[in-house]
């Protein structure tokens, strides 16, 4: 049997830091789990993430599911901003039909940033809808696999559709540089929606 | 503080639809919290945490309580309070013990019910906090 196998921990934390994350979204092969890589200190992580609301549902009426629970695989890293302060990165699939997972990533969340990819541009289109109709601040992202843009930004942004106050910006998920501007562009969208909120 | 726990069952090595005798309980389970579904076996088949506000980033810890009665819990419950001796998010407990994220909600929420984890969490209106998004701004700049 398990004999007591803790030591008391000499130095034990009597507090944790905050934790804040930003959503990364976007199509299959995107470039989600290579931009959390780029960045992350840890090693990136994976879990899994099944549709709970259906599960409540066979809880409730006992009855067997009609539906099939669909497994997504959420991948996550994590930046130490400062002492008190720990930044999550979680990447999720963006098609419409992982919605479920989206209100549990995105409560709470500083802002998301949607990749995508000039040739399926159509893929980022659930993950624009769904984080403009909850109002989280949001910044688009083409992710340039060969280093260079091959339409004007503009008619990107024409045929995506979004909100003129959206950025959109370009950028290469496998450069931790990139990466972080990225995601300072994000932040920098959640500080002006918060200041226009808080009249700051 | 009485020895009450609320909203945790007391912890027993054997799963609770295996605990009746008769024939009859074994065929036709009439605990609603039995469910059919696999990942949920761990949880009694509650999808939902105690707590179904618990973010997958709050930061959990093993409480003393939990350290000095980890042998009493049941597996699942002691993988988690095993492992947090450090402190981690729900996510990463996620992860290490390879469970279902929606899962590890249940069983976090679970053993901070019963004080067995200590919680971080968030706070709400970090995304309009001014001071917060300056510091993980500049946090962000220091990154070389």
């Amino acid at each position: 049997m398990d004999s007591k196998k803790f030591a008391e921990p000499s130095a034990r934390p009597t507090r944790a830091p905050t934790p804040v994350k930003i959503v990364i979204a976007g199509g299959f092969g995107v470039g989600k789990t290579t931009a959390v890589s780029a960045i992350s200190e840890i090693r990136p992580l994976t879990t899994e993430a099944a549709m709970t609301s259906v599960a409540t549902d066979i809880d409730r009426t006992g009855h067997v599911p009609t539906k099939t629970t669909t497994t997504v695989a959420l991948d996550f890293g994590c930046i130490t901003i400062d002492r008190d302060i720990k930044l999550y990165l979680f990447g999720t699939p963006g098609q419409d039909r992982f919605g479920f997972m989206w209100n549990d990533l995105s409560q709470g969340a500083l802002g998301a940033l949607v990749i995508v990819d000039t040739r399926r541009l159509e893929d980022c289109y659930p993950a624009v809808d769904y984080f403009e109709q909850i109002g989280l601040p949001l910044v688009v992202a083409i992710n340039l696999f060969d280093g260079s843009l091959t339409h004007d930004i503009e008619d990107v942004r024409w045929a995506l559709t979004i909100a003129d106050e959206t950025p959109l910006i370009t950028f290469d998920a496998r450069n931790k540089l990139s990466v972080r501007d990225a995601l300072l562009a994000v932040l920098r969208r959640t500080r002006e929606q918060a200041k226009a909120r808080t009249g700051g | 503080m009485t020895d009450e726990i609320p909203g945790l069952r007391p912890p027993s090595p054997i799963r609770p639809y295996l605990a009746g005798h008769g024939e009859d309980q074994l065929q036709q389970p009439n605990d609603p919290d039995v469910s059919p579904l696999r990942p949920y076996l761990l949880t009694s088949g509650r999808a939902e945490p105690v707590d179904d506000t618990l973010e997958i980033e709050a930061q959990i810890l093993t409480s003393e309580r939990g350290m000095a009665s980890h042998e009493r819990l049941a597996f699942e419950h002691r993988d988690i309070v095993t492992l947090c001796t450090t402190t981690m998010s729900v996510a990463e407990v996620a992860a290490k013990l390879r469970l279902h994220i929606g899962v590890a909600r249940v069983l976090v929420a679970d053993l901070a019910a019963a004080g067995y984890l200590t919680i971080w969490r968030p706070g709400s209106g970090l995304s309009e906090d001014l001071d917060m998004i300056e510091r993980v701004i500049r946090g962000l700049q220091e990154i070389r």
